[in-house]
């Protein structure tokens, strides 16, 4: 079985910055592996210890994102591949979701293609359904649980808000993982220092056969500000607890919140 | 392109129309009214019975339905593909969802199939000269981003509950409804079954969320004074991350950049210092309510009231009070 698992390089922590064009500055906070993705590359190698076959870990980035894919390569993936391009720079969801959907048409032999539910960045949650469609294939969100996996045929837990939906469905697919599917594994030392030099194989846009056109935004930003500010907190004095929660009280009742 | 803002429109567990599809409705009522457009209720699924007629109750002039046992359950194919067919029939400028996951899936998906964008998890939707935009967070909401749709092309937006108020019901209006048939889409995949999580807890769904996190010290501590709080104030109780992760209370029950995000009435944050993850999930709470033991925790600057103190001994006292003022 040939999995391949789309991996986003995010901002540790989202303190960021927006610059005058409107692109987001992220200078001094540490890159990581989205989280989410995390449990994909390793629902990725659990199931590909049983069943054999070749993980690829991909990535839409530019050059500096392969300390990532080395890391998902030093968990236990199998194959990687960085599509790389300045036309790629500004992507919105969609476009990401039309380069890696020709990415994978051109690798060809893919059963599975597993993603987070979503990156903690864009917060989006569309580019795994838009790749699904751009690729004709089954889409299976927010799957907590694989339970079956085949040549051919996925049996998968949807974990929903307030129900878990099991459902059977035709390989190829595209699945995203919740957090809690497993326990994400740390890279092992010995391999860490195995795939330190591994060469990645990077694509362009032209080596997956896009052109710019193909990558027009279909939403254009307008506008990106910090959210406003929150008007300024009150700290609750008292003599001691009882006051304290006393006055708290007066003012939860006063502001009708409860 | 026709004049029309479509809703897709969602029900609960017991079969009535969800208070997302009524908020979305309204808004949709407002947006076209403002711009000499009509609104259109899409309703797919099975038994359906008088689901037209409650959305011309909220203001939807039109009811395109399908009622089709192969729609009795959400599958991405069925939903996306008979979706996708009336769009394209229709050509509405505006299709809006609710954000809930399996909108979220629904919505991704459609737009994808009309070559078209997604404003997903949207918190407001304009209409002005004809052009669609949208304004949603990104970054753990530490960042709003405005987004415009290309003139021409369906607009398709998700919206998260609450974003706007629920609009009265008129029972005596009335509107045409539609019936159309299951396109021939194919079906990859079936639901097998669907159970009931165990605990489920919907955050965001609730007005009032109390949440704890390792500041209290045990799981029994948590146990002990978190429900009891959150039940005083008739609220839903969540958790930082670092509970979450020490496996004190369920995933479901996290608020954050990698748990939910949630926006209700009041928050109250126990023994959560506030880091930049968690105050991702709940910094558009209306008001916020903080107790820390610790006066310069991060928590107190996005809190309306702090309380300085041990939780140990606030809560329990807090609980009493609020249960003696409000008689519950
Ligand atoms: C990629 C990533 C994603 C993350 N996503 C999330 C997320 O979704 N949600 C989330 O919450 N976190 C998330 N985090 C983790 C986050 O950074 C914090 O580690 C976490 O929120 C801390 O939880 P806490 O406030 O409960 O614990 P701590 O940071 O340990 O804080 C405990 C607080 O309790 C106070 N305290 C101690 N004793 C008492 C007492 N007796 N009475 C009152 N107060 C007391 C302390 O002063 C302190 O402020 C994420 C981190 C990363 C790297």
């Amino acid at each position: 079985m040939h999995i391949v698992v789309c991996m986003k390089q995010v901002p540790r922590d989202n303190s960021v910055k927006i610059n005058a064009d409107l692109t987001i500055n992220a200078d001094g906070i540490e890159q990581i592996m989205n989280l989410f993705d995390e449990y994909a590359v390793e629902e990725a190698l659990q199931w590909n210890e049983k069943l054999g076959g070749k993980v690829t870990i991909l990535s839409i980035g530019p050059e500096d994102w392969k300390e990532q894919i080395r890391r998902a390569l030093a968990m236990g993936a199998t194959d990687s591949l960085l599509l790389s391009d300045p036309a790629f720079t500004n992507l919105d969801t969609f476009g990401a979701a039309r380069v890696a959907a020709a990415a994978i048409k051109k690798l060809g032999d893919v059963d599975l293609v597993l993603c987070g539910r979503n990156s903690t960045d864009d917060e989006t949650g569309a580019f795994a359904p838009a790749l699904a469609r751009l690729l004709g294939w089954t889409q299976l969100t927010y799957v907590g649980k694989v339970v079956t996996l085949e040549s051919g045929r996925i049996v998968a837990e949807r974990h929903l808000e307030e129900v878990v939906e099991t459902v059977e469905a035709s390989l190829p697919a595209v699945v995203t993982v919740v957090k809690g599917i497993n326990e994400p594994r740390y890279p092992s030392l010995l391999r860490i220092r195995k795939v330190a030099k591994v060469e990645i194989p990077t694509w362009s846009a032209a080596d997956v056969g896009l052109s710019a056109a193909d990558l027009t935004p279909r939403l254009n930003l307008v506008n990106r500000v910090p959210p406003p500010p929150r008007p300024k907190g009150e700290i609750i004095e008292g003599k001691d607890a009882t006051e304290k929660v006393a006055r708290l009280v007066d003012k939860l009742m006063e502001a009708q919140v409860i | 392109m026709a004049n029309e803002i479509w809703v897709v429109i969602e029900r609960t567990a017991h079969g009535d129309m969800a208070g997302v599809s009524k908020e979305l409705l309204g808004k949709a009522r407002e947006l076209a009214d403002a711009n000499g457009m009509k609104v259109g209720a899409l309703i797919l699924g099975a038994g359906i019975g008088d689901l037209a007629q409650v959305a011309f109750s909220y203001g939807a002039d039109t009811a395109y339905v399908v009622d089709d046992g192969a729609l009795a359950q959400y599958t991405t194919d069925g939903y996306v593909g008979t979706a996708a067919a009336l769009a394209k029939k229709y050509q509405p400028a505006l299709i809006l969802t609710g954000a809930g996951f399996q909108m979220r899936d629904f919505s991704a998906a459609l737009a994808a199939e009309l070559d078209t964008g997604v404003a997903a998890d949207s918190t407001n939707v304009m209409i002005e000269n004809g052009t669609v935009s949208a304004v949603r967070s990104s970054h753990g909401g530490n960042v709003i981003n405005t987004l415009t749709f290309a003139p021409g092309r369906t607009a398709v937006v998700s919206v998260r509950k609450q974003s706007f108020p629920e609009p009265q019901a008129n029972p005596d209006r009335s509107g045409a409804a539609v019936t159309e048939n299951l396109p021939g889409v194919p079906m990859r995949a079936k639901v097998v079954s669907v159970a009931p999580k165990q605990g489920a807890v919907n955050l965001s769904d609730a007005a009032i969320i109390v949440s704890g996190g390792r500041g209290l010290g045990s799981p029994e501590n948590y146990y002990k004074l978190i429900p009891p709080l959150a039940e005083a104030v008739g609220g839903a109780y969540g958790a930082s991350r670092a509970i979450v992760d020490a496996g004190w209370v369920p995933y479901e029950h996290q608020v954050g950049q990698t748990g939910k995000t949630v926006s209700p009435k009041l928050y109250m944050a126990i023994g959560i210092s506030g880091a930049i993850q968690h105050l991702a999930g709940m910094r558009s709470s209306r008001t916020i309510v903080a107790i820390n033991k610790d006066p310069d925790a991060p928590i107190f600057r996005v809190a309306t009231y702090g309380v300085v103190g041990d939780a140990n001994e606030i809560v329990p006292l807090l609980t009493e009070e609020i249960k003696k003022r409000t008689g519950r």
